[in-house]
C-alpha cells in the first residue's frame, strides 16, 4: 500500500523464548511494516494491518500440485498465452499487459486488467510468479493480486522469506483474513491458487443477504477455508477509505468479473481459467 | 455401500441387513440374524427400481428436501465434465502426514479387526481387499489427499462398479465409484456424499487411469448433551473439478437411510472401503489443519 510507519517487533524474543535463552543472545529486532492506527478487526483482537499480529506458520508446499493445470471441459480459458481476447484494462481499453510465451506479465503503471465476461459462483484456477531476484521489502515486493469484481482481493505478493502485515501477505483476503499458512514459493517459481468463490447477494431492499465466501488452495495447500468476507477488501475503490473497516457499501449483481492488479511491480500470470459453479444443484 | 442390491433377505433379516451396512460381510450378518427370529415386525422388502437405466429405490425415506428418495434413480445425474490432470502424483507440503507412499500400510489398520490390514501392495499401489482399513491416527479438521484408479476392465454395472469409499472420521463416505460411463442414483455417484448430496459433476476419469481427491473436512461440534452444534463439512475437489463446496454433511452415510448424527468426540479416523471390488490407491497424505490465525 501506499505509505507505512514501521513498528519494532521483538518478534524472535516474543515467538522462540526458549531458544533465546538457550543461546544466551539477544533476539534480533525485527521490522515489519503495518498499521496500529487503523480500525478494529471485527474480533475485536487486531487492527487493520496490524504489525503485531502473528505471522502464518511457514510450511514448504509440495514441488508440484496443480502447475500447468489444463482446464476441465466445462471451463473457460481465460489466458493461455495466446493473447489477451479475455481480458480489458481497468478503465475499459485493450489490456495492456506484454504476453511472452505462455504468461502475461504486469506493466508497471499502466493499470489493471480485467475479464470481459462475469461469473457468480465460480472455481478459478491461476498461476503467477514473483520478479527474480526479488526487489523491494513488504508490500512492495511483487505485489499484484486478485481482484474479484475490482472489490474482493486475493493478495499476491513474494512472502517467501518475507514479511509484512500477515493480513496483506500472499494469499491473504486483503486486509481482513492472514492464509492459514505461508505456503509461498521462491520469487521466480510458478504458484498455483485455485479458489472457490461465492458471490455476496442482496436482497430487493439492498439488504445483504448473503456474505461473499471465498476457499483458496496456495500451492495445494489450504489457507482460506470456506471464509465469509466482511465486505469489499479496503484501499481499492473511492469509496472504501484506504485503511478502514471494511463492509458491503456497495450492493452488486451477483456475476462478477476477475481483475488482475497492477501495483507497479512486474509479476507475471499464466494458465487462468474458470468455471462457474451451480451451488445448490446437489442439496 | 456395503451390501450389493442385489442380496438382499426379505422380512426379517431385511432388519439385520440394514444394520449389517456398518459391519463386514453380508453373510456374517445373515449368519447372526437367525437366531434372532424374535416377533419382529417384518420390514418391508426392499424394491429395487429401473428409471431411465438408472438402479435406485424409492422405498427408501425422502431426503429433508422432500423432493428426492434416499438412492433415487429419478434424482438428476449430476453434469458430465471431462477432468484435465490435476494434483496427480501431487507431493505432499512438509506440514502433511503421508499415510500412504507406496511401500507400506503401517499407518493402517483393519477397520474391523484392529489388526493388520488384508490389503496388499503391489507394484507401489494398494488395493482394496477382504476389509475395510483405517488410519491408527486420528484426524480432526483436515485436508487430505487420496489417488484411486478403477479397475480395467470395468466389471459389474450400478454400484457394482469399482466401488469403495473415503471415510472421514471412519463415518462420513465420500464415495468412489467408477462412473465413467456408468450410470448410478446421484447421491451414490463418485464424490457424492453417499446417500445425502450427489457431487457438483460427474468428473471422472475411465477406469484405469488415477483420479485425485482433494478434500477439506470440519468436523462436527456437539455439546454436552450431544446436541449437534456445527454439522460436518466437506469440500471435495475431483481431478480438480469441485464436486462438493463446503457442503454441510447431514450425519453418518448409510444404505438406504438418511444421514444421522451420534455424538463423537473431536477426532476420528480416515477410513477406506473395501467393497468386493479391487480399487487401487495411491499417494495419501493428509493435513491437520491449522487454526484460523486468531481471527
Amino acid at each position: 500500500m501506499k505509505k507505512y510507519y514501521t513498528l519494532l517487533l521483538l518478534v524472535g524474543l516474543a515467538l522462540r523464548p526458549s531458544v533465546v535463552a538457550a543461546q544466551g543472545v539477544a533476539a534480533p529486532l525485527e521490522i515489519i511494516d503495518g498499521y496500529t492506527n487503523t480500525p478494529m478487526e471485527p474480533a475485536g483482537k487486531w487492527h487493520v494491518h496490524d504489525p503485531g499480529r502473528p505471522q502464518p506458520e511457514v510450511i514448504t508446499p509440495g514441488a508440484t500440485f496443480s502447475q500447468g493445470a489444463p482446464a476441465p471441459s466445462d471451463a473457460e480459458v481465460l489466458f493461455d498465452g495466446t493473447g489477451l481476447a479475455k481480458w480489458q484494462s481497468a478503465n475499459g481499453g485493450p489490456a495492456a499487459w506484454h504476453t511472452n510465451g505462455d504468461y502475461v506479465e504486469t506493466a508497471p503503471r499502466g493499470g489493471g486488467i480485467r475479464t470481459h465476461g462475469k461469473w457468480a459462483d465460480f472455481q478459478l484456477h491461476v498461476e503467477w510468479a514473483s520478479p527474480n531476484p526479488p526487489r523491494g521489502t513488504s508490500q512492495g515486493r511483487g505485489n499484484s493480486g486478485i481482484l474479484i469484481n475490482d472489490m474482493y482481493e486475493v493478495q499476491v505478493l513474494d512472502s517467501y522469506q518475507a514479511k509484512t502485515y500477515p493480513d496483506g501477505q500472499a494469499a491473504a483476503i486483503y486486509g481482513q483474513s492472514p492464509p492459514l499458512v505461508n505456503a509461498s514459493k521462491p520469487p521466480g517459481e510458478w504458484q498455483t491458487y485455485d479458489i472457490i468463490f461465492e458471490s455476496p447477494r442482496w436482497n430487493e431492499d439492498k439488504k445483504l443477504i448473503k456474505q461473499a465466501v471465498i476457499t483458496v488452495l496456495h500451492n495445494g495447500v489450504v489457507v482460506q477455508n470456506h471464509y465469509e468476507l466482511q465486505g469489499g477488501t479496503d484501499g481499492i475503490n473511492g469509496d472504501v477509505p484506504y485503511k478502514t473497516a471494511t463492509k458491503y457499501a456497495r450492493p452488486h449483481p451477483p456475476e462478477v468479473f476477475i481483475e488482475l492488479q497492477d501495483h507497479t511491480n512486474p509479476v507475471r500470470f499464466r494458465n487462468i481459467w474458470i468455471r462457474s459453479l451451480h451451488l445448490g444443484s446437489n442439496l | 455401500m456395503r451390501m450389493h442390491l442385489k442380496i438382499i433377505l426379505p422380512g426379517l433379516l431385511c432388519l439385520a441387513a440394514l444394520s449389517g451396512c456398518a459391519s463386514k460381510t453380508p453373510v456374517v450378518v445373515r449368519s447372526q440374524a437367525l437366531p434372532a427370529a424374535a416377533p419382529v415386525p417384518a420390514a418391508p422388502k426392499p424394491v429395487e427400481i429401473t428409471i431411465n437405466g438408472v438402479d435406485g429405490f424409492q422405498d427408501t425415506p425422502l431426503q429433508p428436501d422432500g423432493k428426492w428418495h434416499v438412492h433415487d434413480p429419478a434424482r438428476p445425474q449430476p453434469p458430465i465434465v471431462t477432468p484435465g490432470t490435476f494434483s496427480d502424483q501431487a507431493t505432499p507440503p512438509s506440514d502433511a502426514i503421508v499415510l500412504f507412499n507406496g511401500k507400506d500400510l503401517s499407518q493402517w489398520r483393519d477397520k474391523a479387526t484392529g489388526g493388520p490390514v488384508g490389503w496388499r501392495v503391489v507394484d507401489g499401489v494398494a488395493v482394496s481387499a477382504k476389509g475395510d482399513i483405517q488410519t491408527t491416527n486420528q484426524f480432526g479438521d483436515l485436508q487430505l489427499h487420496v489417488e484411486f484408479r478403477e479397475p480395467t476392465p470395468p466389471r459389474g454395472g450400478g454400484q457394482g462398479r469399482g466401488n469403495s469409499g473415503v471415510f472421514l472420521m471412519g463415518r462420513y463416505e465420500i464415495q468412489v465409484l467408477d462412473c465413467y460411463s456408468n450410470l448410478t442414483y446421484a447421491d451414490g455417484a463418485t464424490a457424492g456424499i453417499y446417500g445425502q448430496h450427489p457431487p457438483l459433476a460427474n468428473a471422472c476419469r475411465p477406469p484405469g487411469e488415477w483420479q485425485t481427491y482433494d478434500l477439506i473436512f470440519n468436523v462436527p461440534h456437539f455439546d454436552a448433551a450431544g446436541k449437534l452444534l456445527t454439522p460436518a463439512y466437506v469440500t471435495v475437489i475431483h481431478n480438480g473439478v469441485v464436486a462438493q463446496n463446503h457442503q454441510a454433511i447431514r450425519g453418518a452415510t448409510n444404505w438406504r437411510v438418511p444421514g444421522k448424527y451420534t455424538p463423537t468426540g473431536p477426532t476420528g479416523p480416515i477410513a477406506l472401503q473395501y467393497h468386493n471390488n479391487p480399487v487401487a490407491f495411491r499417494n495419501i497424505w493428509v493435513r491437520p489443519m491449522p487454526v484460523n490465525n486468531e481471527p
